[in-house]
């Protein structure tokens, strides 16, 4: 464990020393680096409240007349509490991260995820018969915007239905305190892969509805 | 310790600000009581320099002239000296990024080199070096003004500036005898100067709209806390291209050969501005453009104006738009909305923006000061005069590296608060391979290609080890100022050795220590060449003076003075363009005190005719 660069208080475990006030370039978690505990749901107002009043310790501004290693320890820090807060801040980010602390890894997007290919089945033709009447300049390109469009609603509604699913992942998570995590990381996995799948055809059908708009 | 300065280095006028008390204020000159100094540096022949008003003064007697018309200035050959405006814009530009309009209006040299320099005769000048002069011209100012030594400053820089173009606002501070202690993104520094922090909570917009960027910036703001969420911007778009429009208006129809003449373009291009500004006050307004043998009049009225704006203004709006939709807000929900630059002052604009965030933009602060401003309230935080406040910035272009295919991989995203900092795995590809080289991208596109390269590194040595062995570390950090830094550690004993990171962009600290050697001379030569100046000056004016005596009151001259008037006349014409001060200033008096008689007696007889005139008015 290290110990406070500038005053020797140890063994630390945080950005800021809680001795003596002074940043530290420490590698750190993103939950120490927030000090907060290692839970999977997080109250993100009071997330923000928390990264808000450690910027005002941590923060280059604090240091900009302080000698040399002070400011660079304040840089690094603040750049790894920024880091840990836009991780931690974002739920999907943070059960990603959550499955690298464990040494899991999310599979590759390329593959569809069970219970999703319906619907990518009918996104894609209704892309495809846009994309083709939008190349030909056949007439129905008004009539395909319009039913790529409520595709396009109708992803966001199954996205948010997955996000909520997934706050009951991590509230699953933190209730099972020691039992067998397998089923847990399996179903993390599955939605989270359902997320960014979701999120992979937002985008796609999005980049289709501005290329079919008029100039 | 000294106080810290704020400086907004704009690409038209530049500004110094400080904190006076609890307020924010802009040192005016103390001569002229200006408070912007035009973002203009005048190279002198001899080698000095002069910039802001007098460089546009000098303007006239540095252009290369020839048949008729303004070649560019610095011609190569010539070493008459140069006038450099919007040097801001080739600000960290290699050679290759030059546009041909570029090359038309200056003479550049090392073409393929990673800085853009301006050649003017056989001297060779970066734009950071230009850049200095403006920032040492405003260090003066205040020292000037305020008795007190400036040695650190917050510099502004436009949000999209990127990576290269910090390097570079940064390097031309320490050139100019400046501690950079910090950069600051200008909509950012705008939302500290109208004091927002007063409000607990809120969501703040600043639209810049500048001579040719434009910027949009939303924050959160909460307990002093001002956190960008979204920037966006367009930087080929501003006030200028409204001007553009009205001078094609006024240029419709003329035959090309008058067209594209320089003197007529930048007359009419003055016309333009001029127009453009008075109907932010007036209906309708006469432009008038003098030309050789005509003149060109036409009445625009602010509805024309408006219509001609209109697209222009609606680009900005797209902007704001997509900003919005990246800071996930719908355009009601902005409690304050900030207006910088000049080209706001446009009643358009003004409406457009308050349509679109439903609310009067806030403008009781002059949108030319506000980022100065703002950018001296940064400087009182750094002072730790302002512990109630805190800036959290962005990075405005996201960072990424090239891999395999020549695709970009994102490794930092656009809008992300700075400083961040994300380390990375590299490896070697073959059997003892020794180095790494790491292409450094900024940049929004899938392709590296469409992404501009920001750095090449070089990563080694590495012990030679067979390939996908070496495991080195590197860790990409963006720090406050929005500058890249990266670090690289070679994990083979768990002890971690610092690989070496070599950027191959910018100037080098070898070529910066050389410049500050070199640095342009600011004693003896430049007090010469100002006087040589002057001296032409004062020619001018003593032939241009007589000349318009002699017409009006030639009767009033003997034939003998006449005859000697035209004698010396004729010889300071002939030594005025030269190089001999004490000639030039000798003839001038030689003039001067031969025509003095006759200047006495145009005053006698002035008055006298007055005196009747007035004798005649007052009778009863």
């Amino acid at each position: 464990m290290v110990r406070c660069s500038a005053c020797g208080h140890g063994p630390l475990n945080s950005l800021l020393c809680p001795h003596c006030g002074a940043p530290q370039a420490v590698e750190v978690d993103c939950f120490a680096a927030l000090g907060i505990p290692r839970k999977l749901v997080i109250d993100t107002r009071r997330l923000e409240r928390i990264y808000h009043e450690l910027s005002r310790k941590l923060h280059p501004d604090r240091f900009a007349a302080r000698g040399v290693q002070l400011r660079d320890a304040s840089l690094k820090s603040t750049a790894l509490l920024t880091r840990a807060y836009r991780t931690l801040r974002d739920p999907v980010a943070r059960g990603r991260y959550w499955l690298e602390l464990l040494g899991e890894k999310l599979g590759d997007n390329n593959r569809v995820p069970p219970g999703l290919a319906a619907t990518v089945f009918q996104v894609q033709e209704e892309l495809e018969e846009l994309r083709e009447a939008h190349s030909t300049g056949a007439g129905r390109v008004a009539e395909l915007v319009a039913g790529v469009a409520k595709c396009r609603k109708d992803l966001e509604v199954q996205l948010g239905k997955e996000l909520a699913a997934l706050e009951e992942n991590f509230m699953r998570w933190d209730e099972n305190g020691s039992q067998d995590r397998t089923p847990l990381i399996a179903a993390l996995k599955e939605r989270l892969s359902r997320i960014a799948y979701l999120k992979t055809l937002v985008r796609d059908v999005e980049h289709h509805l501005e290329e079919a708009a008029p100039a | 310790m000294s106080r810290i300065f704020g400086i907004d280095l704009g690409t038209t006028n530049s500004l110094i600000a400080v904190m006076d008390g609890p307020h924010p204020r802009v040192v005016s000159d103390p001569a002229s009581g200006a408070a912007l100094l035009p973002s203009v540096v005048a190279i002198l022949p001899a080698g000095g320099v002069a910039v802001g008003e007098r460089a546009i003064e000098m303007e006239p007697h540095l252009m290369a002239e020839k048949d008729g018309t303004v070649a560019p200035a610095g011609l190569p050959g010539t070493d008459q000296g140069a006038v450099i405006r919007s040097v801001k814009r080739y600000m960290g530009l290699g050679g290759t990024d030059l546009a041909e309009g570029d090359r038309k209006r200056y003479v550049f040299t090392e073409l393929d080199g990673p800085v853009v320099r301006f050649k003017i005769g056989e001297r060779v000048y970066t734009p950071p070096q230009i850049s200095a002069e403006i920032l040492r011209a405003l260090k003066t100012r205040a020292e000037t003004a305020l008795g007190e030594s400036v040695e650190r400053v917050v510099i502004t820089v436009p949000a999209y500036f990127n990576d290269a173009q910090r390097q570079a606002t940064r390097d031309a501070g320490r050139l100019a005898g400046l501690t950079v202690e910090r950069l600051v993104n200008e909509p950012t520094a705008a939302s500290l100067a109208y004091g927002l922090h007063k409000m607990a909570a809120g969501r703040v917009a600043v639209y810049d709209l500048g001579g040719g960027t434009f910027d949009i910036s939303i924050l959160t703001l909460r307990e002093g806390i001002f956190e960008v969420v979204a920037t966006n911007g367009d930087t080929h778009l501003g006030g200028d291209d409204i001007d553009h429009l009205i001078l094609e208006l006024m240029l419709e129809g003329l035959p090309d050969d008058v067209r594209n003449e320089r003197r007529v373009w930048n007359s009419a291009r003055q016309v333009a501005e001029d127009g453009k500004r008075r109907l932010s006050e007036q209906e309708r307004v006469d432009l008038r453009l003098e030309l050789p043998g005509r003149t060109v009049e036409r009445v625009l009225t602010r509805d024309q104006l408006e219509r001609l704006a209109e697209p222009l203004v609606e680009r900005t709006l797209k902007c704001c738009r997509t900003a919005l939709r990246d800071a996930r807000l719908e355009t009601g929900e902005i409690d304050a909305v900030v207006l910088v630059g000049g080209a706001t002052r446009m009643p358009l604009v003004r409406r457009r923006v308050g349509e679109l965030f439903g609310r009067e933009p806030l403008c009781s602060l002059d949108p030319d000061q506000v980022v100065a401003l703002g950018a001296a309230v940064q400087a009182g935080i750094l002072m730790g005069d302002r512990d109630d406040l805190l800036l959290l910035d962005v990075v405005p272009l996201s960072l990424g590296i090239e891999t395999m295919g020549g695709v970009t991989e994102r490794l930092i995203h656009r809008n992300t608060t700075i400083p961040t900092s994300v380390t990375e795995m590299f490896t070697t590809a073959a059997d003892s391979q020794t180095h790494v080289d790491i292409h450094v991208l900024q940049g929004e596109r899938e392709l590296a290609r469409d992404c501009r390269s920001l750095a090449r590194f070089k990563l080694g040595p590495i012990e030679p080890k067979p390939a996908g062995v070496p495991r080195i570390a590197v860790t990409f950090l963006i720090d406050a100022n929005g500058i890249l830094h990266v670090m690289a550690n070679e994990e083979e004993t768990g002890a971690g050795h610092m690989v070496e990171v070599k950027p191959s962009y910018g100037l080098t600290e070898e070529e910066i220590e050389r410049m500050l050697e070199e640095a342009i001379d600011h004693g003896e030569d430049d007090i010469e060449q100002r006087l040589l100046i002057a001296a032409r000056n004062d020619a001018e004016q003593i032939l241009a003076a007589l000349g318009k005596q002699l017409k009006e009151w030639g009767h009033l001259a003997t034939d003998d003075e006449c005859r000697r008037f035209s004698e010396v006349a004729a010889r300071l014409e002939a030594v005025r363009k030269g190089e001999d001060r004490e000639l030039i200033a000798g003839t001038v008096q030689e003039l001067n005190d031969l025509s003095t008689p006759f200047a006495e007696r145009i005053m006698d007889e002035a008055i006298r005719r007055t005196l009747e005139k007035r004798s005649v008015e007052d009778l009863p």
